[in-house]
């Protein structure tokens, strides 16, 4: 009896937490596996996208590396072949000078260019090698050769933005008109949200309601702009047409904010 | 009008032992041409002048008088590239021994100014024969303002009138000329200005001035003076940074010259307050483009001038050069957009205008004061070459 009790007593308690035991262990092993399949699953995507990532470091560096020796080169070359004086002769009359000198800009232009080049090649091997390797679809791809195509949009709206703004502010202060800063912010955001609509327009973010949005917005702002325009001066632009009329034939260089010469008297800035 | 031959063949086969002087004539009205060629005639009696016109000059009304006609050039209201290119071209092939140029509306030049700048360069001791011309007081601001303090105090000339469009011209100084002229005509800027002024300085020849008396100046072409004044101070600008290794070498000022009699000025001042208008409207609004150029000691000098009251509206002298002299810097550095800068610095120009107008109204003589204006610069200039040479220097 007393064996029998004692079997009983080693043997229940063992035959009551066995079975916990054994779905612990379950769980656990079943985790650890799921886990160490999706580290596996990493892993593995990692390998497959690693030549093409390093392929893509490799193609940047590289056509970077050949940017600045054909930057440095064209600079030395056309400074010495004295091309500036050449483009401000060219250009001796010209509306547009660039800020910077014409050798900075095309050395500046033929290094970013190779840089492009060399995040599209890098790009470029990069989806391939992984189309060849990868199992499952991925929708980032597609956006890394969209995103330098935009970020350049984003470069050149905002570059075209700010000139336009200042070239408005400047032609609107000399031509004597009170609303010169508002017309200038007006025309620099009318670029940066057409700018910003071809950027989601080229991510292929938004859609239908960029478009829409982009609408409203841009013709809001030509509205508003109209608007402005057309009431704040309403006078401007009568006195101006008919000035225009009753001048119309006559050469005189004076501009709006000149004096108005008297009886006798004329006030000839050249 | 630019030739296909270039300087160096031409100079080459020329001989500089020609019978006298040739006269360029600006395309002008019939009765003007008239005018001029009897004005000619008065000046040079016995002599066979060389009349170089695009118009129909009948020989037989004009006995002591070779006239050759030339093909017509665009219509300008001030010398061009191809004025000088074409003048040193016809002087070559008819042998002249100098050239006189007269530009749009020269008929109202007396014959003495006319034997005046052609005597001068006949005879071997002058190269450049630049005309001061006797102008109403309100009349050629642009050049009081900055092309003659500006010229004067980089390029050691007194010449008052640097874009003068009558000039006197040895063989030699046309060459010169002709040679900066082809550099623009080679890329079809007939138009361009050329600044003989500076040219000579700069090639050691000899600049004599002619008080001419009144002359009718022409109006440019261009209504608009934003693009005058761009184009004009542009070019000047882009001169300056060319000859930068020249003048910023110390030279010698000429002597004083006294300023020439002018016509009494108007019993009414003109009406200052649409320059100040603008140049209030632009200190209100272009101050964040006005701060990429200039200084902040030039800035503060601007804010208390847009303090000032309309009756006591002064701009210093020693501003008005700093600022031009910060413009043709930035010019130089490309700090914005040519174009930007250069529309940046009308309102400026007009508040010197008005402040030019204050101060003569007040009694002091317009050309007095311009001189003073033009002292300043030459006493600025240092200024200018530590600027220049240190653009990057802490500059309060």
């Amino acid at each position: 009896m007393q064996k029998v009790l004692a079997i009983m007593l080693q043997t229940l308690p063992d035959k009551m937490t066995q079975p916990v035991y054994a779905d612990n262990a379950s769980v656990w092993h079943h985790m650890s596996d799921a886990l160490h399949q999706s580290v596996y699953r990493v892993l593995t995507l990692l390998i497959a996208i690693l030549p093409g990532i390093l392929a893509l470091f490799v193609a940047v560096t590289v056509f970077t590396l050949i940017g600045m020796a054909v930057s440095a080169l064209l600079r030395s070359g056309l400074s010495i072949a004295k091309f500036d004086d050449y483009i401000a002769r060219t250009r001796a009359n010209g509306d547009w000078a660039p800020a910077t000198s014409p050798t900075a800009i095309i050395a500046r232009a033929a290094f970013w260019a190779f840089v492009l080049l060399g995040l599209i090649i890098g790009v470029s091997a990069f989806d391939a090698s992984y189309a060849t390797a990868a199992v499952l679809p991925i929708s980032l791809v597609p956006y890394l050769t969209h995103a330098v195509g935009a970020i350049f949009i984003l470069i050149a709206g905002t570059l075209i933005a700010r000139f336009l703004a200042r070239s408005v502010l400047i032609g609107a202060v000399n031509a004597h008109l009170q609303y010169a800063r508002f017309l200038s912010l007006g025309v620099k955001w009318l670029v940066l949200v057409l700018t910003a609509a071809m950027v989601l327009d080229h991510l292929e973010i938004g859609g239908v309601v960029v478009e829409l949005a982009f609408g409203i917005l841009f013709g809001g702002i030509v509205l508003t702009l109209s608007l402005a325009v057309g009431i704040g001066s309403r006078d401007l632009v009568s006195r101006s047409l008919e000035s225009h009329v009753e001048r119309a034939g006559e050469h005189v260089a004076v501009p709006p904010g000149s004096a108005s010469p008297g009886p006798g008297e004329t006030v000839r800035h050249f | 009008m630019a030739t296909a031959d270039s300087i160096s063949e031409i100079s080459a086969s020329s001989t500089p032992h020609g019978p006298g002087l040739l006269v360029l004539l600006a395309n002008m009205p019939a009765e003007d041409l008239q005018d001029v060629l009897a004005n000619l005639t008065t000046s040079y009696p016995a002599e066979g002048l060389i009349v170089a016109t695009t118009d129909v000059v009948p020989t037989e009304s004009w006995p002591n008088l070779r006239v050759i006609p030339i093909p017509e050039t665009p219509a300008s209201w001030t010398l061009t590239a191809a004025d000088f290119l074409n003048a040193y071209h016809l002087a070559s092939e008819n042998n002249a021994r100098a050239i006189l140029i007269l530009g749009p509306g020269a008929a109202s030049l007396r014959p003495s100014a006319l034997r005046d700048l052609g005597d001068a360069v006949i005879a071997p001791t002058t190269d450049l024969a630049l005309p001061c011309y006797d102008l109403p007081p309100h009349v050629g601001l642009v050049n009081s303002a900055i092309l003659y303090p500006l010229t004067r105090a980089l390029f050691p000339s007194r010449a008052r009138f640097p874009l003068a469009i009558d000039l006197g011209l040895s063989l030699r100084m046309a060459e010169r000329l002709a040679v900066a002229a082809q550099r623009f005509t080679t890329v079809n800027q007939e138009s361009a200005l050329i600044w003989p002024n500076n040219e000579a300085t700069v090639a050691g020849f000899v600049v004599n001035e002619f008080a001419v008396g009144r002359r009718e100046i022409p109006q440019p072409t261009e209504t608009d003076i934003n693009a005058i004044l761009a184009s004009v101070t542009g070019s000047l600008f882009a001169d300056i940074d060319a000859k930068a290794a020249f003048w910023q070498r110390p030279r010698q000022v000429p002597p004083f010259r006294p300023p020439a009699p002018q016509a009494p000025a108007p019993d009414t001042a003109p009406d200052i307050g649409p320059m100040l208008d603008s140049f209030h409207l632009a200190y209100a609004n272009l101050q964040e483009i006005w701060s990429l150029v200039l200084p902040p000691h030039s800035l503060l000098g601007i804010k208390r001038l847009s303090a000032a009251s309309a009756a006591s509206f002064r701009m210093p002298d020693a501003l008005w050069a700093r600022i031009v002299f910060d413009f043709l810097l930035a010019y130089r550095l490309r700090t914005i957009n040519r174009g930007h800068l250069l529309g940046a610095l009308i309102p400026l120009y007009l508040a010197w205008v008005a402040s030019h107008f204050n101060i003569t109204a007040s009694g002091t003589d317009p050309e007095r004061h311009i001189e003073t204006v033009a002292a300043t610069f030459e006493a600025e200039k240092p200024y200018l070459v530590s600027r220049w040479r240190w653009p990057d220097r802490f500059n309060p």
